[in-house]
């Protein structure tokens, strides 16, 4: 029987509400798929485009990004400027061709457990019948 | 020993040579490029020059040397990866580029030769086809002691006559493609000589750019290198590697090992071409570099392939096929440099 | 039309008063059809410069290099440069003055209309011309380009070996100047993103085939970022060949440096490499379309560039390179921004 593909998740998670959000959903003993590396980051508009693209360059077969909700970004306007990033590497990796579910941006605040843990076990679902990613990945 | 071959054998002669992997030159849209090819008609012989030269077969632009593993016992296991044991043949390679690979041939020899150059280099046979017009508008082979019809470097060169083709077979290597198929090849008559060799001269004159006085340039480079010459040629330079990763006499390498895992620690140790004109080529980990602005580094390039390679080689360092005044994005000469050089002063 | 004689005589005029150090622009090339950049010192000079359809290089460039050698100067000369400049190039200005890496007193700006054409397609030209030696390249007053070849004169419609970035140009005469040579006419481009129309058209597999095709072609040679003006970093972070290490950089900083990119030219790199600097660029693009005039394997990479040009439009109203006041593209937002992708 061949074992079914766990797609590998990169999320991340920016430190004062969307990886508390996550550590909410650890400490209540929420069950959520274990497919997910999560990176925090001090605010989601520090995530750098290379990051994701590095993401998947070493075989990442998701990447997420999640941060505050607009309004709520613990330094103001972080999460504007990663609305406004996002916006444009989604664009950009569409256009080459890369599968539009690998790729999410969520807004997750640190009271919201519940809702972090549907996401990731909406992507897992998502991801599992794509396959594992090798359109960007490194094959060296 | 010579032959002739009628055009339209030369299809069946590619489909004797199975037992080899077969290069020649391929369009893809207005793009010409040596290729790996399975059908012998996809050939054509009568092609202007390609983007990269054949170079890139036997010293690929990506190499890699080995793989290591660290292993549970707390060493390193190493494992060497030679080329693959894959006898090849290209077709179509011009003159200049033939003569390019007995440069490169040079460098990598010495007291220590280059397995990984050597192994590609032996199981290769350049089958060579004369320019009876030239390929690029900028040729200048005869220049710098080429010709548009040099047998040197090559197995076997081929002249287009009209409906045949002469060969002249020059290495043994050379002789056993063509015993593959001796029934396809003719001797040649008196007249295919005279044509062929009617056409050779006639393809000399045809070159029509030259360096003025190359002679002269060597020991005038000698003494021009703390010239504010190269600042003023340099400034439109724009340090792209345009020039050198094109040059079929470039060879300039940087290995790195690239990490496929850290725990254990996987990797393998590559080798890729470099170019003396990008910035951190010299760059020193002290932070020094000895060649910190444009000048200097075209003037290495200048030196390198018109005084340095002659001084060690008794040859230029470069075979006149024009790629690098074709494809500079700027539009700087060589021919003009040069030009330059040898009136320096004066 | 842009008259030439003008030129020169506000180029020598500059000069003479010692207003600028220096004017970069176009002089006659080794080859007869493309000229050369030209850095002319001596009012004299000023006689070399050419204006015609294949003066294709955004000068803009060499501003970078202006200020770097300025940096390293003792005592710099402060006068301004000039710089003869199409419509596009004028744009790179613009936008090199919104980011602060030039005062606009380092700069007198020679601006030149191209009017109701532009520049030629070199390969265009070579089809068009079926391989005869071009000798000359001009202007006309209607919308031809002259081309002199051994057989004559002949006149061919510029819309037909136009270069494929002027056809969907927004700037067809210079938007910042100090003084202007030729017409500000008004042209009406219906479809400003035409280029990108087919690529989008195919479907996401064909789409990945075509790119994958096309960056496996890549030899990173790094034309596409050497030929940029806006691709001034001292450290880019898609390649380990241009480390900003100096006397001071600690051991620990140089074993730490992170390796983004390997320098392999294969697939994974390729693209990891060409899309960082796409979305560098987003915002600050101005199409000059030197990257793919300048890369020697015919990849069609200014489609990247256009692409987040497009969306900058679509989702965010954004024009790079006319205003020099206005904030970058990622480093400010509305409330409005589209975010229906994020869940």
């Amino acid at each position: 029987m061949p074992e079914e593909f766990e797609p590998k998740i990169v999320a991340f998670l920016c430190k004062w509400c969307s990886s508390a959000g996550s550590d909410l959903a650890g400490v209540s003993r929420m069950e959520y798929p274990s497919n997910v590396v999560p990176i925090t980051v001090m605010c989601s508009g520090s995530v750098s485009p290379l990051y994701i693209l590095s993401a998947f360059n070493r075989g990442a077969d998701g990447v997420l990004v999640s941060g505050c909700h607009p309004g709520d970004c613990h330094y103001i306007k972080g999460n504007y400027y990663a609305r406004r990033r996002i916006a444009l590497l989604n664009k950009l990796l569409e256009f080459i061709g890369l599968e539009p579910q690998r790729f999410q941006m969520s807004w997750v605040s640190a009271a919201e457990g519940v809702k972090y843990t549907q996401i990731i076990k909406d992507f897992v679902k998502e991801l599992k019948p794509l396959g594992p990613q090798t359109k960007l990945g490194r094959n060296l | 020993m010579e032959k002739v071959l009628t055009k339209k054998f030369f299809p069946k002669w590619v489909e004797k040579l199975k037992s080899y992997k077969i290069y020649a030159p391929v369009k893809e849209n207005e793009h010409w490029s040596y290729t790996n090819i399975d059908d012998p008609e996809n050939i054509d012989l009568d092609y202007p020059l390609t983007t990269l030269s054949p170079k890139k077969i036997i010293f690929p632009q990506r190499e890699i040397f080995l793989e290591f593993t660290a292993s549970n016992e707390g060493g390193t296991e190493v494992k060497e990866i030679l080329p693959a044991e894959e006898p090849s043949v290209i077709f179509g390679v011009k003159p200049c580029e033939a003569i390019a690979l007995t440069l490169t041939d040079k460098v990598f020899s010495g007291d220590i030769k280059d397995p990984y150059y050597w192994k590609r280099r032996n199981q290769t046979t350049l089958i060579g086809i004369s320019c009876n017009t030239p390929p690029s508008p900028n040729c200048f082979c005869v220049s710098v002691n080429g010709s548009p019809y040099s047998k040197e470097g090559l197995d076997i060169l081929m002249t287009d006559i009209g409906d045949k083709y002469y060969i002249e077979i020059l290495t043994k290597k050379g002789e056993k493609l063509l015993n593959l198929a001796k029934g396809l090849f003719k001797s040649p008559t008196a007249n295919d000589k005279k044509n062929t060799e009617q056409i050779h001269i006639e393809s000399k004159k045809k070159i029509k750019r030259q360096i003025e006085n190359i002679k002269k340039i060597p020991p005038k480079l000698k003494e021009m290198f703390d010239s504010p010459f190269w600042d003023e040629e340099s400034m439109s330079c724009l340090q792209c590697g345009i020039c050198t990763y094109l040059c079929p006499t470039c060879h300039c390498f940087d290995i790195n090992d690239e990490i496929a895992s850290s725990s254990p620690i996987k990797g393998k140790r590559i080798r890729t071409w470099d170019t003396c004109q990008f910035p951190d080529f010299t760059m020193h980990s002290s932070g020094h570099n000895p060649r910190p602005d444009k000048a200097s580094r075209l003037r290495q390039r200048i030196l390198h392939k018109f005084q340095y390679f002659v001084d060690r080689y008794q040859n230029y360092q470069c075979t006149g096929c024009g790629r690098c005044i074709s494809f500079c994005p700027v539009g700087i000469d060589l021919i003009k440099v040069l030009d330059k050089v040898s009136d320096y002063g004066l | 039309m842009v008259n030439l004689e003008d030129l020169k005589k506000e180029a020598r005029q500059i000069l003479k008063d010692g207003k600028a150090k220096y004017i970069i622009g176009y002089k006659k090339g080794a080859n007869d059809l493309m000229p050369t950049p030209a850095f002319i010192t001596k009012p004299e000079d000023a006689e070399d410069l050419v204006w015609n359809p294949a003066c294709f290089h955004n000068l803009t460039h060499f501003l970078v290099d202006e200020k770097r050698r300025k940096a390293k100067e003792k005592e710099p000369d402060e006068r301004p440069v000039g710089i003869v400049v199409k419509g596009c190039d004028s744009r790179a200005i613009i936008t090199l003055l919104q980011e602060k890496f030039l005062n606009r007193e380092d700069v007198y700006i020679l601006g030149v209309s191209c009017e109701n054409t532009g520049v030629l397609d070199e390969k265009k030209l070579a089809k068009k011309i079926k391989g005869k030696k071009v000798k000359k390249v001009e202007f006309d007053e209607k919308n031809n380009f002259i081309i002199t070849t051994p057989d004559g004169k002949t006149k061919i419609p510029a819309e037909e070996i136009l270069a494929e970035k002027c056809i969907e140009c927004k700037a067809n005469f210079p938007v910042i100047y100090d003084v202007l040579f030729g017409e500000k006419v008004e042209r009406n481009i219906d479809n400003p993103f035409k280029s990108l129309e087919k690529i989008e058209s195919l479907p996401r597999e064909e789409r990945w085939t075509f790119w994958k095709e096309q960056l496996d072609k890549c030899i990173r040679c790094y034309a596409c970022r050497s030929v940029c003006p806006m691709c001034y970093c001292d450290e880019c972070v898609a390649d380990t060949i241009n480390f900003a290490v100096t006397a001071d950089t600690t051991a620990e900083e140089k074993a730490q440096k992170i390796k983004w990119v390997e320098k392999s030219p294969v697939s994974s790199e390729n693209f990891a490499y060409h899309l960082v600097r796409a979305i560098h660029l987003a915002g600050r693009c101005i199409d000059c379309g030197e990257c793919e005039r300048a890369c020697p394997m015919d990849i069609p990479i200014r489609l990247l560039n256009k692409k987040l040009e497009k969306e900058a439009k679509e989702l965010f109203d954004y024009d790079a390179g006319f205003d020099p006041e206005q904030p970058p593209l990622v480093s400010c937002f509305k409330d409005e921004d589209p975010e229906d992708f994020i869940r």
